[in-house]
């Protein structure tokens, strides 16, 4: 763990990386600290300063109503971070799962569980949280909903792939030889040598859901106002362009910024995690 | 003048905790037409010293690498890495443990061999190849040539890609052959079928080889002199039956003693570290002097 | 009557490959009496190792009877035939999960078959590290700490760990330098004498089976050409195929060779 801390820190790539998302988190948790005007991230209305440009105490500008862009940015990132992880902490231990069973005991649940998957996998995801979203109230909870519904099968098709691999190890014969249960074979021999590559796609993943996310609220789909959301600023902030070109500007930046540092992590973990292995 | 001379040399890997030193000095010589065998366990630096003579880990950034290797009178750290390049596959050729997977699978026999001829003779076309290939694989008792070459090397047997592996590194006529624990990855009657096809083809060609192996009694059967090699430090050298007769070094007896008989001696209670196997070279009189004064 | 330990009644397994049948292990009868070291000898193609996979469960036999003590076993095993037969397998890098510590891999065993009191068991796995001749303390390291001849060792105290009657050793010291090799070797004959485990030993390296077989089973393409004691077996080989095998191994003394070059013109006076 030490040790790839140290390497994370000794290529400037990954410690950019690590910097991004460590400014993203820090701003989504410490928001009701950071944000100059945390009750900017309601329906507040404030007319006065509505459509002002970048300046003090307005760093990245207001909006339409005159809500501190910056203040809203932060708590969108805190939502954003919210979704990402809830996604994944629900989308990884069901695809997980059914990937273990599927790869190793093969057979039938092989191929009544995969080809389940390959149904998943063969629709465009935005299509099907989209049609999902359609037959839903958009919430949070259901964006949430449909967004899971098409990230577990990517873990499955990953943990599936490794699985098959690690079953022909001597150390999953031996384990069965002794006679231990395909329970045992599965969560505690095979998993834990397929955790290096899971950790790696989650923090890929946690940038990509973001940015789904944020495509779905563009659409109108995802988070509803009057909740801070960034894919909905830029779709908002974009009917002004070129004029109040901040409201699109910034919030675009910041999806930027989460989805590149979470994938600059990635990265460097794929490296470092493989290396180990 | 020797094909190969080595002298004092070292070599260490610099990793993240410092060097890792591989070779403590290491002198050794091979004659024209000599077989000889750099015998050793994992991780005593045999594989590493075939890998300099190649000339493979000179440009590497993160090996130390001191003392002289000479290829025919010429410095290798001399030469430029063009040049070393244009040395191997031409004047030097290597045969590795593995035939089956250190020939590409996607080419038939035809278009590798072809390749390797290229190496020397840039001009040669593919009629010319064939017919010097049919020859090379005659000369290695593939009985139907033709058939052979217009084969992938996964419809060939092992003990078949190990013979199209010899008449490959023969080829081109080398000066020295480095041979790889040859044969390792095959069954024992393909294994001393190989090793003897292997010591017909090389005394006809008056090619020199350096034998890496771990096996004691391949190296017995295959090399006119031996060199044991352990952690890096050459322990004992001589004329292969003075130093299977009468080994001297603590370090060589133990490996003999370690080998099981088929005459059936039971199993010896040896060592598997000491310090005495850290004594220093035991030198048998003949060919096998550090300066290969013979 | 008293039952052989292990027995095969002509036992085939023919598996199917792209419509081909192909005949891995063609009607083989053999007895692993109580006690002894049974050397399974053959080239690859032999069907050594599906005759291991047989005896361990891993799949069904085509054809014929495997019996334990005289009772056949099922192709389903429980957990008690599990136990009396175990494996030592040639590959010590990968017949550990790099994951998991050495104390949890020797552990499992433990725990599948309810050996010992709970509290204990932890303790046993340092019993039998040391057993095999490694500190107690190994058990909070993982493999990648431990040589390859260290692993192997911790591989056999696994095979111990269960008690089991039967330990299936596949090719347990080609992968090993040699003198690593002669020190496991060593291991396995004492443990035998010690514990009174009985060994079914395959490997294609005939030297080391002269040295610690009781009795040589030599398989050619699936089918046993020869069985008999060991030193019958190498001093007067009754099949070509062991003759041919025997002069083909590489040796290193001059007492070898001459054995060797006596069953070549042995050979070369039956040809």
């Amino acid at each position: 763990m030490r040790r790839t801390f140290s390497i994370l820190l000794r290529n400037p790539l990954s410690l950019l990386g690590l910097i991004l998302v460590s400014a993203v988190v820090l701003s989504a948790v410490f928001a009701d600290f950071i944000a100059p005007f945390p009750l900017h991230r309601g329906a507040v209305v404030d007319f006065a300063n509505f459509n002002k440009p970048p300046e003090w105490p307005y760093i990245f500008g207001t909006d339409l109503v005159g809500r501190d862009l910056f203040s809203r940015i932060l708590y969108a990132y805190r939502i954003s971070l919210i979704l990402g992880v809830v996604v994944l902490a629900i989308a990884v231990p069901i695809g997980v799962a059914i990937g273990l069973f599927a790869g190793y005991l093969g057979g039938w649940t092989e191929y009544v569980l995969m080809r389940i998957t390959d149904v998943f996998l063969s629709i465009p995801p935005l299509v099907l949280a989209m049609s999902m979203m359609g037959l839903l109230e958009p919430t949070l909870t259901n964006g949430m909903i449909a967004v899971t519904a098409m990230w577990w099968p990517w873990y499955t098709r990953l943990v599936y792939n490794l699985a098959r691999s690690e079953k022909e190890e001597g150390y999953v014969l031996a384990a069965e030889v002794i006679g231990a249960s395909k329970l045992h074979v599965m969560f505690r021999e095979i998993l834990p040598n397929c955790v290096p590559s899971i950790l790696t796609k989650m923090t890929l993943d946690l940038g990509f859901v973001i940015l789904i996310a944020s495509s779905l609220s563009f659409l109108g789909l995802g988070v509803q106002p009057p909740t801070p959301d960034l894919g909905s600023m830029v779709a908002d902030g974009a009917k002004y362009l070129p004029d109040s070109w901040w409201l699109t500007v910034f919030p675009g930046l910041a999806i930027l910024v989460a989805v590149f540092g979470f994938n600059l992590i990635g990265d460097a973990l794929r490296e470092i995690l493989g290396a180990e292995q | 003048m020797n094909t190969l001379r080595i002298r004092d040399l070292t070599l260490g890997f610099k990793g993240w905790s410092g060097t890792v030193e591989v070779l403590h000095g290491i002198s050794l010589h091979i004659g024209r037409g000599e077989r000889v065998a750099l015998v050793g366990e994992s991780g005593s630096g045999k594989s590493v010293t075939a890998r300099i003579v190649l000339g493979l880990l000179q440009s590497l950034r993160s090996t130390r690498l001191s003392g002289l290797v000479e290829f025919e009178g010429r410095d290798l750290s001399k030469l430029s890495e063009r040049e070393r390049h244009a040395l191997r596959g031409t004047k030097m050729s290597m045969i590795f443990q593995d035939p089956t997977s250190s020939l590409n699978p996607v080419y038939p026999i035809l278009t590798q061999f072809h390749e390797v001829l290229r190496r020397a003779d840039p001009a040669i076309n593919l009629t010319g190849a064939r017919a010097r290939a049919e020859k090379a694989l005659a000369d290695v008792s593939i009985t139907d040539p033709s058939r052979a070459l217009d084969s992938y090397p996964f419809q060939l047997s092992g003990g078949m890609n190990q013979r199209v592996m010899i008449a490959m590194a023969l080829a081109n006529d080398p000066s020295l052959l480095i041979a790889d624990e040859p044969g390792t990855a095959l069954d024992v009657t393909v294994q001393a079928q190989t090793l003897r096809l292997m010591r017909e083809q090389v005394e006809r060609h008056g090619t020199s080889v350096l034998f890496i192996s771990h096996n004691l009694g391949v190296v017995r059967e295959f090399a006119d002199r031996v060199y044991v090699i352990y952690k890096g430090r050459i322990a004992e050298q001589g004329p292969t039956a003075a130093l299977f007769e009468d080994p001297r070094h603590p370090y060589t007896r133990a490996l003999l003693d370690a080998v099981p008989r088929i005459t059936g001696d039971g199993i010896p209670e040896i060592e598997d570290a000491s310090d005495a196997y850290f004594a220093p070279t035991e030198v048998h009189e003949g060919y096998g002097e550090p300066e290969g004064a013979a | 009557m008293t039952h052989p330990l292990l027995s095969l009644r002509a036992v085939s397994k023919t598996f199917h490959s792209g419509g081909r049948e192909v005949k891995a292990v063609d009607n083989v009868s053999f007895d692993v009496a109580e006690g002894e070291c049974l050397a399974v000898v053959g080239e690859s193609g032999s069907g050594k190792s599906t005759i291991a996979n047989m005896i361990l469960g891993i799949y069904p036999q085509t054809l014929g009877e495997i019996a334990f003590k005289g009772a056949a076993l099922p192709g389903r095993r429980d957990l008690a035939h599990r136990r009396a037969i175990q494996l030592v397998q040639q590959n010590p890098l990968s017949s550990l999960n790099p994951r998991r510590t050495i104390g949890a891999s020797l552990r499992l065993a433990l725990d599948v078959h309810g050996i010992g009191e709970k509290a204990g068991r932890a303790e046993r796995t340092g019993q039998l590290l040391e057993e095999v001749g490694l500190p107690a303390d190994f058990r909070t390291r993982p493999p990648a700490a431990l040589s390859g001849g260290q692993r192997q060792r911790v591989a056999i105290a696994r095979a111990l760990a269960c008690q089991s009657e039967l330990v299936v050793l596949d090719e347990p010291t080609s992968a090993l330098d040699v003198l690593v090799q002669a020190r496991v070797l060593k291991l396995l004959a004492d443990l035998r004498k010690s514990r009174g485990l009985t060994y079914l030993f395959i490997t294609h390296d005939l030297s080391v089976v002269r040295n610690i077989a009781d009795r040589v089973a030599v398989f050619e393409k699936g089918r046993l050409v020869e069985i008999g004691p060991t030193a019958s077996v190498f001093e007067a080989p009754t099949h070509a195929y062991t003759r041919r095998l025997i002069s083909a191994v590489p040796v290193v003394t001059v007492a070898e060779a001459a054995l060797r070059q006596r069953l070549t013109e042995d050979a070369d006076a039956h040809a």
